[in-house]
């Protein structure tokens, strides 16, 4: 009985990406004939060469004004041990609760940016002068990881209000929050093409409150990374809400309960009770939006303009205008190969709240 | 002390209800501008606003091209909410019946689609069917095949649950009272799992419709109604006509999600979750 669900993966999933690999190695290639595929500059043998193209650069780490240059394996092999500190530093015992908190900002810190303006602003920074593609890698996680952390920290407060401050009627108020993210992706950033632009909402309310000049509207609200930001952040929200509300309505409110029996303020009992207790699905829900959306392409191609360029948007590329599918092989083997393999290391986060609703 | 306030303190709930209205308004904003701006008078979607006009839910209307696109994405999305039930079901009888070594990891993969980038499922799609072993034209059936692979997880997901939920004894029963296998299947798991077969066909047809990745790279030029809706977008002179589209769609698929978690509250009740 698994043999029909299962053949139809193999057969469209796991066969087609076999001749992503092809492509990726030069073994395929587009051309009708050999030579045809010679004069557009293809691979038409096994070589790694796309993937030392890819791999091979160094890799800018630039720290408060200071830059250091990397091969990017050693900054790869870093941040999986970081990220294997921030998985397992827990069992170290008291020393866990150093460990870990420090490993996932020494991850996370040369990705955090502030989109504001026209660009992304990063306090540290990874870039790779010589590699676009790596480049718009870092971007892309750049931008991932500034909306999953900013739709966390919108979402907790709404998962809060729906499990500790509604009645039977939370699960109505859940449903109506979560609706959004089930309707129309693509409607819904057509919405913001209308709420953005120069005569915009935004515009148009900075235009009568007397903030703005009419003839300057604040130019970067679309076609910008700003944009992206936005419409990511709005799109995500809604869904990251569900295992954060799953986590709390889970808890044992007792547990609260004796807190503030002992003594502990409200603060103190939301900090040493609620907070660990639902830590594994923020930690999930986190993961929920940031996984996905490293190969996001819709969206900077509907509003991100040239300044919202994204690495998805370059695999795109690379199988439409670009016309290289070779090229456009290798990023998405790397994409994929990221993805699995964060989704590999944190399934015990995604299991923990994963059908559950 | 109820257990509200035990949480939360009075001020905090206060300002907790402001922050949750504020959230739904701007979440629920962009749907009633586009609202708005279907009926406004004017060729370019900006303020102020014109005038009222259903001229573009005319337009939209007799715009032939957008039809055709439409009846496909109907045909793209009803095709695969079925196989992809279809197979779930099987998938997930088995998974949660005939426990065997290696189940987890069989269910893990069934799962993987979920988290892999849709563009990457679209152009290894598209390799394969272009300079495969066997050469597929590109037509509604690749992009099916795309799609059923992307909406398998959430029938698995939604499917293997309900299915676990089961009383064993009830398929015990039916086979001492003589059932074969089939029957039992029939008689005794679908009836109980007939409201997660109906949010799954829901939600792989929701999955579908709006699908744009797969859909742009495998439709070739039978263009499915995103990829239709995508590329006029892009245009700001195409905007207006299909914004009542949008507030058409967006009206609909909101109805067809609250009818998919009536139907699965349902669901669970009957089985006494």
């Amino acid at each position: 009985m698994l043999l029909p669900a299962g053949g139809w993966l193999v057969l469209f999933f796991l066969v087609p990406l076999y001749y992503v690999f092809l492509f990726s190695t030069g073994v395929r290639w587009q051309g009708v004939t050999k030579a045809a595929a010679l004069i557009n500059g293809e691979l038409t043998s096994f070589s790694w060469d796309l993937w030392q193209q890819l791999l091979g650069p160094d890799v800018d780490l630039s720290v408060v004004g200071q830059t250091v240059s990397l091969p990017l394996w050693v900054v790869g092999l870093g941040q999986v041990g970081l990220l294997a500190l921030a998985l397992l530093g827990g069992r170290f015992g008291r020393g866990g609760r150093f460990v870990v908190p420090a490993s996932v900002v020494l991850l996370a810190l040369p990705y955090l940016a502030i989109p504001w303006g026209h660009g992304l602003h990063r306090i540290a920074g990874l870039t790779s002068p010589e590699n676009p593609s790596i480049s718009l890698f870092f971007r892309s996680v750049s931008m991932s990881l500034t909306v999953s952390i900013a739709a966390v920290l919108l979402a907790f407060p709404i998962a809060y209000y729906l499990a500790f401050c509604l009645g039977d009627s939370k699960y109505r108020w859940l449903v109506i929050v979560i609706a959004p993210f089930l309707t129309s992706y693509l409607l819904r950033v057509l919405a913001f093409r209308v709420i953005l632009t120069d005569q915009g909402l935004v515009n148009t309310l900075l235009f009568d409150l007397g903030l703005r000049d009419r003839d300057n509207p604040v130019d970067w609200l679309l076609y910008s990374q700003f944009t992206v930001f936005v419409v990511l952040l709005y799109a995500w929200v809604p869904f990251v809400a569900l295992p954060i509300f799953v986590a709390l309505e889970n808890q044992d409110r007792r547990l609260l309960e004796a807190a503030t029996d002992l003594g502990a303020s409200r603060l103190v009992a939301f900090a040493k009770v609620t907070l660990p207790l639902a830590a594994p699905g923020v930690v999930a829900a986190f993961l929920f939006i940031f996984i996905p959306t490293i190969g996001e392409f819709v969206t900077p191609q509907l509003v991100g303009g040239n300044e919202g360029y994204l690495f998805g948007t370059a695999i795109a590329d690379d199988f439409g205008q670009n016309n290289d599918w070779q090229a456009g092989a290798v990023l998405a083997l790397f994409l994929i190969g990221v993805v699995l393999a964060l989704t590999a290391a944190t399934s015990r986060f995604l299991r923990a709240t994963g059908g559950e609703t | 002390m109820s257990r509200a306030t035990v949480a939360v303190s009075r001020r905090g709930r206060v300002a907790l209800t402001a922050f949750f209205v504020a959230f739904l308004v701007v979440l629920y904003l962009p749907s009633v501008v586009l609202l708005i701006f279907s009926f406004n008078d004017n060729t370019i979607p900006v303020f102020p606003l014109q005038g009222f006009t259903t001229r573009w839910y005319a337009n939209a209307w007799h715009d032939d091209a957008l039809r055709a696109a439409f009846v496909r994405s109907l045909k793209v999305a009803g095709s695969t909410s079925v196989i992809s039930t279809a197979l779930g079901v099987l998938a997930a009888y088995a998974l949660t019946r005939r426990r065997f070594r290696g189940s987890n990891a069989v269910t893990a993969f069934m799962l993987v689609p979920m988290v892999v980038p849709p563009i990457v499922v679209a152009v290894a799609l598209l390799m394969l069917f272009r300079k495969g072993p066997v050469a597929v034209d590109l037509s509604l059936w690749t992009v099916i095949a795309g799609h059923v692979v992307i909406s398998l997880p959430y029938a698995v997901l939604l499917l293997v649950p309900r299915i676990a939920g089961i009383d064993r004894r009830l398929e015990e029963a039916a086979r001492d009272l003589g059932a074969s296998g089939v029957t039992t299947f029939r008689r005794v798991i679908l009836p109980l799992i007939t409201p997660a077969i109906l949010s799954s066909l829901l939600i792989a047809l929701v999955v579908s419709i709006d699908e744009y990745a797969i859909a742009s790279f495998l439709s070739a030029n039978s263009e499915t109604y995103p990829v239709y809706l995508f590329g006029q977008i892009r245009q700001a002179e195409h905007l207006p006509p299909m914004i009542p589209v949008a507030t058409v769609m967006l009206a609909l698929s909101f109805v067809v999600v609250v009818l998919a978690e009536v139907m699965r509250r349902r669901g669970d009740r009957r089985l006494g979750l």
